[in-house]
């Protein structure tokens, strides 16, 4: 590991959990533009994690607080993983990690919601995770590598060579973002019949550490969904932020499904998808 | 004032019990939701959940059986905590007082930190309420 790779990682620890927030930000302005509304501060998502972060409650189980510092840890790892050019599979194995620790850690509390949000999340995790892993294979395949920088030094956009892909991976943010009609764990705009379900039992600092540690996921997931027009750094941005405005007006124009449709319908068309995708690259 | 202090007063997230309201007052309360008054602008959220809760915005009378749960509820939230009373029922019980199942007003049973008079209460009051609830969290952080 030479210096160059270490100050990399270093930049993605810091950068990438304050990006994912503005990101939060962003979309918490947009969706309020598109429903009329004027909408808070584009940094209300940081006075939330600071408010949380200073809020005294004990916690609903012993366990939880080991489960979400894992998850944070995870989910920088994964940012550090992807910032230093290594791996993309092992960015992709470790941020599910987190997404794994988040589960157990509402399977610890004593909330029923909590407990269904963790089952809802299990299942979310069933329906995405392949989808994602051909996705990050078949980018890796027409790239002609595994590591984050030789996808990024592809020549010319993969998307020419991956158009398959769009559904499954606009599939994975919307349920990485917790959107509709995706946002079937956590009802990430509250007050729904689950309450917030697999959040339902973090409070406090907890809450706040899980929000950064979903900031880090956040920009993970945008980061490689950006790889598809990785020809420079101002393209990848505008790949991310095009997948991130298509997840929020998807969000603003449709009802919540039910787990069993993603179970049965749209993980398995994605997932078929994707993977012809990657056949026809082996074909090609 | 610090970060963290400035962040408890840009984002005070709600929770709304109808402690036994005719539902005026809620529908009021939910108006402030709406685009026309979009309550988002000061950072409010209206959260279900008492453990995200910090202001706790109650409605309607209280009786002997939904006192309980409004006990449980408060003891649930974490502290600094805020409780308003909406409009004439949760103020003093209302019409009601003299009923025999009702105990009175909210603060018959936990503490309240502003009254919102009215029947119903209009969203303008009960978001004038939320900032005058602010102000007085103000002080008591910058007592600390």
């Amino acid at each position: 590991m030479n210096l160059t790779t270490f100050y990399l990682a270093f930049a993605g620890l810091v950068l990438a959990p304050l990006l994912g927030g503005l990101v939060a930000g962003v979309d918490r302005v947009v969706t309020a533009r598109l429903q009329s509304r004027m909408g808070p501060p584009l940094l209300q998502p940081f006075y939330d994690a600071g408010k949380l972060w200073s809020k005294v409650i004990p916690p609903a189980s012993h366990w939880q607080g080991l489960f979400v510092r894992w998850a944070l840890v995870a989910s920088l790892a994964s940012d550090v993983l992807l910032a230093a050019g290594a791996d993309v599979l092992m960015c992709f194995f470790v941020q599910a990690a987190s997404a794994c620790f988040v589960a157990m850690g509402a399977f610890c509390g004593n909330s029923p919601y909590s407990k269904i949000g963790a089952q809802r999340e299990l299942f979310q995790l069933l329906c995405y995770e392949p989808v994602f892993l051909v996705a990050i294979l078949a980018m890796c395949k027409a790239a002609g590598g595994f590591d984050a920088f030789a996808i990024m030094a592809a020549k010319g956009p993969l998307l020419y060579k991956l158009p398959l892909l769009i559904p499954g991976l606009l599939f994975v943010v919307l349920v990485k973002l917790r959107k509709s009609p995706f946002d079937i764990s956590a009802s990430h705009h509250m007050h729904q019949e689950v309450v917030r379900g697999v959040y339902t039992d973090y409070a406090g600092r907890d809450f706040a550490l899980l929000e950064i540690a979903h900031w880090a996921d956040v920009t993970v997931v945008l980061w490689i969904c950006s790889f598809l027009w990785a020809t420079g750094p101002l393209q990848m941005v505008a790949a991310g932020l095009a997948f991130l405005f298509a997840a929020l007006l998807i969000d603003n124009i449709s009802a919540r499904l039910t787990w069993r449709y993603m179970v049965k319908v749209v993980a398995p068309v994605s997932l078929f998808l994707a993977t012809a995708n990657l056949l026809w690259l082996y074909l090609e | 004032m610090g970060f963290l202090n400035k962040s408890q007063l840009k984002s005070p997230w709600l929770m709304h019990f109808d402690c036994g309201s005719c539902n005026g007052c809620d529908i009021e309360t939910l108006a402030c939701l709406t685009p026309v008054y979009d309550v988002e602008r000061f950072g409010i959220i209206n959260v279900g959940n008492p453990r995200h809760a910090d202001v706790l915005v109650v409605t309607g009378t209280v009786n002997p059986r939904n006192a309980v749960v409004l006990k449980n509820l408060y003891d649930q939230m974490p502290a600094p905590r805020l409780v308003i009373a909406i409009g004439a029922c949760g103020c003093s019980g209302g019409v009601f007082r003299e009923a025999p199942n009702v105990l009175g007003g909210v603060d018959k049973v936990i503490p309240v930190d502003v009254y919102v008079p009215g029947c119903p209460a209009k969203p303008e009051a009960i978001m004038d309420a939320v900032v005058t609830g602010l102000a007085k969290l103000k002080g008591i952080l910058e007592a600390r």
